[in-house]
């Protein structure tokens, strides 16, 4: 049975997943620079080297993401949010009925039909309050690795507020917080409530739980739990979320 | 480097602006004419659009101009009293940009791009009739004074009932359309006689036939969506008359084209003005086909045919009245209900199955109202999306990814 590729071009990385017959192989990811393809390719090329496969094993490269037609040489472009539906449907083992993915520079929720098709969704305007790039943001603005924002927050005892609405907005905030002394932990803790309002004010009120997270920030325990509080609904998270899109992307190459 | 004086820097803001708002209308006619379904009766309109001024619509239509915002003042009365309704545009982003100064930060786009192409191109002694719509257009001569445009503008004021189903509603709209008409009839010196004012209805009943045709073709796919848009915008830049030829011209040359695949959608909401067509371009690139709408920028520009049994002055104006306020579906009406029923029976005729709906950033009523229609269109087995932007670009891969996932839910629910 030949590989399928599923490259996932997204605003701040490029995720690629090597499956076959549904299975994944090997995930790969590299962050987003000029030359997408180029780049995508060389991950590809990566993957393979690692499977021990050639390309002439590959039945074909599904691309998706806000990058895809920058990539020359796809044999299928799949939508993005379809992918993610696909995707995680698969891999939930056909549970998944609703999705929060927040992407780089974006913030989803999906309904889907129980087929794992988009039944509905809803996406953010323009402002990168509540995505990736918002971590991205505090964690240079708070010296801290995003891989320590889950420990951190949990140290956390106090209530601060931060703004959701405006990224700009938030990070005078944190810089106000942090000229008064105020530890790292209570400003992360702040940030994953501010991004966790977001994403409740987005999904439907009667969105079937429980609620699938996807997205490189899924990884965040601390958001997982400040979800699972706005919400009150139990989240899951996969082993692997950020690669859910490029997976569901090789589930449109033909058999 | 010597910095400009005050007074220079106004000028050159002026300028550049200009520059900008000609490449804005220059690149999207040129891609216009560069489509495969470009006709060169198309441009009989391109050539309209070459020139959105007051003033142009003036010089093409031979009559003294009366500026318009909204779609509630009676075109055929304003007609029959000898001079030119014209609605102004209001599509330029850099026009928005060259207004910003004084005015509320998430001012609606659309009044702020007209009062930045005022400062450019008005006639300031052409007068303003404005009905009193959102909130926008009622504050709007304070916007008009505050972004230097016109100290003391001349409006005529329409009080707008916004609740049409009571009775007294209806009376004190033809009370102030009666108003109108003596105010026209001063400001041209003569009276709307009722020979006139059937001229100028017929004139009108000319138009809709003509875009009733255009319609028919978009729905049948012989004119894109995109072209029908166009054309619709070039209405107030010829007389009625006039404009209705133009489109007799171009009806002939029409011929089924191959429709976009992902499906056919009603498009909704916001007015979209020329050049700003980042929604219906979008939509065309997500592979979605507009097939109908009901935005005042496009199909419900102005009324239907009139309809009426008595032929007095009284009459005619009492018909045009009704037909102004109560035929009217802008979402400022408290009670609106015809709006839902009106995609609902265009969707028996025209066979979408989606409506996407665009909401412009600061536009509170189209905004507001977009919630209340979400539920019973789904419930009607139509599928959603409600857009918010402006007039910017940054947005459009946003956008894009959005449309693109909608097409596939109206695909997934075949």
């Amino acid at each position: 049975m030949k590989l399928k590729i599923g490259v996932d071009l997204g605003s701040t990385a490029i995720k690629t997943v090597i499956a076959q017959e549904g299975e994944v192989l090997w995930r790969g990811r590299t962050n987003t620079a000029p030359g997408q393809e180029e780049h995508a390719l060389r991950l590809i090329g990566s993957g393979l080297r690692a499977l021990g496969f050639a390309m002439d094993a590959v039945a074909g490269i599904a691309v998706t993401g806000y990058g895809k037609k920058l990539f020359a040489d796809a044999s299928v472009r799949v939508d993005e949010i379809g992918a993610n539906a696909a995707g995680l449907f698969r891999l939930s083992g056909g549970a998944a009925r609703t999705i929060i993915n927040i992407g780089g520079q974006d913030l989803k929720v999906l309904r889907l039909d129980e087929n794992g098709r988009v039944a509905d969704f809803r996406m953010n305007d323009k402002c990168a309050a509540g995505t990736g790039r918002f971590f991205e943001l505090a964690a240079r603005l708070l010296d801290t690795p995003l891989g320590g924002f889950g420990t951190l927050s949990r140290r956390a005892c106090q209530d601060l507020e931060l703004n959701s609405t405006c990224v700009v907005f938030a990070e005078s905030e944190m810089v106000s917080l942090l000229s008064r002394g105020t530890p790292r932990e209570e400003i992360i803790a702040a940030l994953h409530r501010s991004v966790a309002r977001r994403a409740a004010r987005l999904l439907w009120r009667d969105a079937p739980g429980p609620v699938w997270l996807d997205g490189g920030p899924a990884r965040n325990a601390g958001l997982v739990e400040a979800l699972e509080d706005q919400l009150m609904t139990e989240i899951r998270v996969l082993e692997e979320p950020q690669h859910t899109v490029a997976y569901g992307a090789t589930l449109a190459l033909a058999e | 480097m010597k910095h400009a004086q005050s007074a220079n820097r106004e000028e050159l803001f002026h300028r550049k602006a200009e520059r900008k708002m000609a490449a804005e209308s220059a690149q999207l006619l040129a891609a216009l004419r560069n489509r495969e379904d470009y006709r060169s009766e198309f441009d009989a309109f391109l050539e309209l659009l070459s020139d959105t001024s007051d003033a142009a619509a003036a010089r093409r239509s031979g009559r003294p101009v009366l500026k318009l915002l909204c779609v509630q003042a009676p075109l055929e009365l304003i007609h029959a009293a000898g001079f030119h309704p014209f609605r102004v545009f209001g599509g330029s982003l850099a026009a928005a940009a060259l207004a910003a100064g004084n005015l509320p930060a998430l001012t609606c786009p659309l009044l702020r791009a007209v009062l930045g192409e005022l400062r450019l191109k008005a006639s300031p002694a052409a007068g303003w009739i404005l009905p009193t719509t959102c909130d926008w257009v009622v504050k709007f001569p304070e916007m008009l004074r505050l972004s230097g445009v016109e100290d003391s503008p001349q409006i005529e004021w329409l009080e707008l009932p916004r609740l049409k189903s009571r009775p007294d509603s209806r009376e004190r709209w033809l009370t102030e359309i009666w108003r109108l008409k003596e105010f026209l009839e001063k400001l041209a010196g003569r009276k709307i006689g009722r020979k006139t004012l059937l001229e100028s209805i017929g004139r009108y009943a000319r138009a809709a036939a003509a875009r009733q045709k255009l319609r028919e073709a978009r729905i049948e796919g012989r004119l894109s969506p995109l072209w029908f848009m166009l054309v619709m915008s070039a209405f107030f830049l010829d007389e009625a008359g006039g404009w209705a030829a133009r489109v007799e011209r171009l009806l002939p040359a029409l011929t089924r084209r191959r429709e976009n695949s992902g499906g056919r959608i009603f498009l909704a909401g916001s007015p979209i003005v020329f050049p700003n067509f980042k929604l219906p371009l979008l939509l065309e690139e997500a592979g979605l086909t507009a097939v109908a709408d009901d935005l005042c920028s496009s199909e419900r520009l102005f009324p239907g045919t009139l309809t009426t049994g008595d032929g007095s002055v009284f009459g005619l104006v009492s018909a045009l009245a009704g037909s102004y306020h109560q035929g009217c579906l802008c979402p400022v009406f408290a009670d609106n209900e015809r709006r839902i029923n009106n995609i609902l029976n265009q969707r028996r005729e025209a066979a979408f199955q989606g409506v996407v709906l665009g909401v412009l950033k600061g536009c509170h009523p189209y905004d507001l109202e977009s919630y209340s229609l979400e539920e019973p269109l789904k419930a009607q087995g139509l599928k959603f999306i409600r857009l918010e932007t402006d007039y910017t670009q940054e947005d459009r891969q946003n956008l894009l990814t959005r449309l693109e996932a909608y097409r596939e839910t109206i695909r997934n629910a075949e």
